[in-house]
């Protein structure tokens, strides 16, 4: 296009568009970026003898990489699989939409099914079907959500006092991570306080390098894990000195010690880092899906996560990482689906590429809305944050879909977040770190993000963050610490939260803690989604509550607002 | 987004000397360079040029008055495999790694790989006074000192602009990847371009 030529006046409107500041690039098949429709990907097929897979997907067992290895092995049930490949790609796509066909009856096929033969499944449905299935297929039959509490100073005084606004909002994990990774023990300590000043039976996960992140996890300073990477490729894989094999055995070492865990996986990783090996972003997701279940890993956390940016970028992006939500979903994991990561400038596309989530429900919409400002997410960013929980709302109560949240008023907020604050400063306290102050207590009940908030001595915060990790302390030190300051109720909830390791309750399919610190799970609340009338439907006192907003009219007295 | 503006032009010139070993100066700073850097590519994702990358990383160190050092890894395009093979290479076993599209990190030797001293994620936010703060902080742990790190800049909407170029960047960096290589020494030399 010549620059000297004259601009038309729309033209100029619609280049100060803000989705004109997303980058979107030309597919390339060749290098594995193209979403889910590539000629590079393997025709489906398998092939059994003497009860062993000898060919998957066209590729016999001696040319096997560990991934293929790993599923034809763990992941693909032999003795259904000839049977459930039989059946062509479009009916199994009619038997995921018709409400007629139960979940179960999806399941027993789905057990079966290669990595390209999901691919050819989904392939042939479109993005309302999808959504279709995926209200049928999540595991758990309530929807959750999940938060991030993180800081851009790495604050914990303020991941604390967001932890139980986000906790008290309605989320029931929250995740937080690190700017400076030293920082780890102390924002892990503020955040599992802080969320259960809000509602109880709030999980909390803290995302690092494995062996911390198990460590933390072991010593009870956190209650759930997520951020145990799979990849696509063999290459990728290595890249993290890993196999399936080693994250099976990382999976395990939390299964034996009671603790909730999941994987995560998600399109455009391996492209994203050079390795797709010339398959769509799709296809490689459904391999780690496949991998995470032969792992015995209960649920997945999908749906492009940090890498939505380059599905994003493709055409049909977004319909794939639907689709990676929905294959978790097929194969019986709970799916923790994405919209977790800043997607777009434009606000637009921001609720489009949440809506196939949003709609269906999913075991947790967001895998970390975050519960700060967008620039103290030290994920790099959500596609919703403090800021749109108004909207969130709204969009709740337009649609009567449940997103798992709820609105609160400010009272309230403040009262939580300042009883947050107050409880870390005495667990600090017992636990000889550095002192919080009245200034800060006081600065971060009103805060809105770490802008607002005094800085810390971050050099002594470091060193009292390794002292916590050099004394062995644990949760149960936690616990004490809080009974010491006097929050009781907060020492009871945390300390059920970790009993919850003993019972192992929280390893079931799809687990959470209601607020009256029971289990809810795949398994006692299991999705009886059966078409019209049936299944999760927000009603009664959640329906109420997911009416109320910051400003509603009186019917009594419209000179008033409720709420 | 980093602020590119750059008055001068350099130009970079890298000559391998050879087989990268063991440092046995206490006193230094390896930077460990990506299979590409400075050479098919030239400028970091935001357009800053290699050269000055570079330049102000030597800088950094060399103002805090550590040896500087600087090696080409050409066994993988992994930043944490290059800025911990090149802290292993240290003689303080300190290094900074750089990827060709700006993504940094601060590495020690006894830290496990895919743990970091200091990293910098985002590489369209990596302006000049990032890249000498991160030389600067390098040569402070070099000589056992305990600084603040270096404040993390987040932009939260770098990924919907730049993750897919990010990509193909990092799609051809790989491409330059010879597996199992060994590090090689590099002499670096700026050549202020003609402005004519």
């Amino acid at each position: 296009m010549t620059t000297s030529a004259r601009r038309s006046k729309r033209t100029e409107a619609l280049e100060q568009r803000p989705v004109n500041l997303d980058g979107f690039v030309e597919e390339w098949p060749e290098v594995g970026m193209v979403a889910m429709d590539s000629p590079y990907d393997p025709e489906p097929g398998v092939r059994v003898e003497d009860g062993v897979i000898v060919e998957l997907d066209g590729k016999p067992r001696a040319e096997f990489d560990f991934l293929d290895q790993f599923i034809a092995d763990h992941a693909i049930d032999v003795d259904a699989t000839e049977q459930a490949m039989a059946i062509p790609a479009v009916d199994i796509a009619h038997l995921l939409i018709d409400p007629r066909a139960t979940r179960r009856d999806v399941l027993a096929v789905t057990r079966g099914l290669t990595p390209a033969k999901l691919l050819e499944v989904v392939k042939t449905m479109n993005v309302v079907e999808m959504m279709m299935a995926l209200q049928k297929m999540r595991a758990r039959r309530t929807p959750a959500n999940q938060a991030h509490a993180t800081s851009a100073r790495d604050n914990p005084v303020q991941v604390a006092a967001d932890a139980a606004e986000a906790s008290l909002r309605g989320f029931r994990e929250l995740e937080t991570t690190l700017g400076v990774v030293r920082y780890a023990p102390l924002v892990a300590i503020a955040l599992q306080v802080g969320a259960q000043a809000g509602t109880p039976g709030v999980l909390t996960q803290c995302a690092l390098e494995e062996a911390t992140e198990l460590e933390l996890g072991m010593r009870g300073i956190t209650a759930y894990a997520e951020t145990i990477s799979v990849y696509g490729t063999e290459p990728v894989f290595c890249d993290g000195d890993d196999t399936p094999w080693s994250k099976a055995f990382l999976a395990s070492a939390y299964a034996s010690r009671g603790i909730k865990m999941r994987f995560t996986s998600g399109t455009g990783s391996e492209v994203q880092m050079g390795n797709a090996e010339g398959k769509s972003m799709l296809y490689l997701e459904i391999r780690c899906i496949l991998v995470t279940k032969g792992a015995g890993v209960q649920g997945l956390q999908n749906g492009s996560i940090s890498c939505i940016g380059v599905p994003g970028a493709v055409p049909a992006g977004i319909r794939a990482v639907l689709a990676e939500n929905l294959i978790a979903s097929m194969v019986d994991l709970e799916c923790a689906s994405g919209n977790d990561q800043s997607f777009s400038h434009s606000d637009m596309r921001r609720v489009a590429r949440l809506l196939p989530q949003l709609l269906p429900g999913t075991d947790f919409v967001c895998s970390g809305y975050s519960s700060t400002p967008n620039y103290d997410n030290m994920f790099a960013g959500s596609n919703v944050d403090a800021e749109d929980y108004d909207d969130w709302n709204v969009l709740q109560r337009d649609l009567q879909v449940d997103g798992g949240l709820r609105h609160v008023p400010e009272a309230e907020l403040l009262a939580v977040r300042n009883r947050a604050a107050r409880a870390l400063q005495g667990v600090f306290a017992h636990l000889g770190l550095p002192p919080i102050t009245g200034r800060e207590i006081e600065a971060v009940t009103y805060a809105h993000g770490s802008k607002d908030l005094p800085p810390r001595d971050v050099l002594e915060d470091l060193k009292a963050a390794q002292s916590v990790l050099d004394r062995g302390v644990t949760g149960l030190d936690i616990v004490k610490g809080l009974d010491a300051a006097g929050f009781t109720d907060m020492a009871h909830s945390l300390l059920a939260v970790l009993r919850q390791r003993v019972s192992g309750d929280l390893l079931h399919t799809s687990a959470i803690l209601t607020p009256e610190l029971e289990t809810l799970s795949a398994v006692n609340d299991t999705n009886d989604y059966a078409g019209p009338g049936t299944g999760y439907r927000p009603s009664g006192a959640r329906w109420e509550e997911m009416k109320r907003l910051r400003h509603v009219v009186s019917a009594q007295n419209p000179e008033r607002e409720v709420g | 987004m980093a602020d590119t503006g750059v008055s001068t032009r350099r130009t970079l010139r890298l000559d391998e000397r050879g087989t990268a070993g063991p440092g046995s100066r206490t006193d230094e700073v390896v930077i460990g360079l990506s299979p590409a850097f400075g050479d098919f590519f030239t400028k970091t994702i935001v357009d800053i040029p290699h050269a000055e990358v570079l330049r102000e990383l030597l800088a950094g160190i060399e103002e805090q008055g550590v040896h500087a050092r600087v090696i080409r890894f050409r066994g993988g395009s992994d930043l944490a495999v290059i800025a911990h093979a090149a802290a292993k290479l240290s003689g303080s076993g300190i290094a900074v790694g750089v990827l060709s599209r700006g993504t940094t990190m601060i590495h020690q030797k006894d830290l496990v790989r895919l743990s970091n001293l200091e990293l910098f994620p985002q590489a369209p936010l990596m302006d000049l006074d990032a890249f000498r703060k991160v030389g600067r902080n390098a040569a402070r742990y070099a000589k056992g000192e305990s600084p603040e790190p270096v404040p993390a800049r987040n932009d939260f909407m770098a990924r919907p602009r730049w993750q897919a170029k990010a990509a193909l960047l990092h799609i051809k960096e790989t491409e330059f990847v010879v597996p199992g290589a060994d590090p090689v020494e590099l002499d670096v030399r700026f050549q202020l371009a003609d402005a004519g």
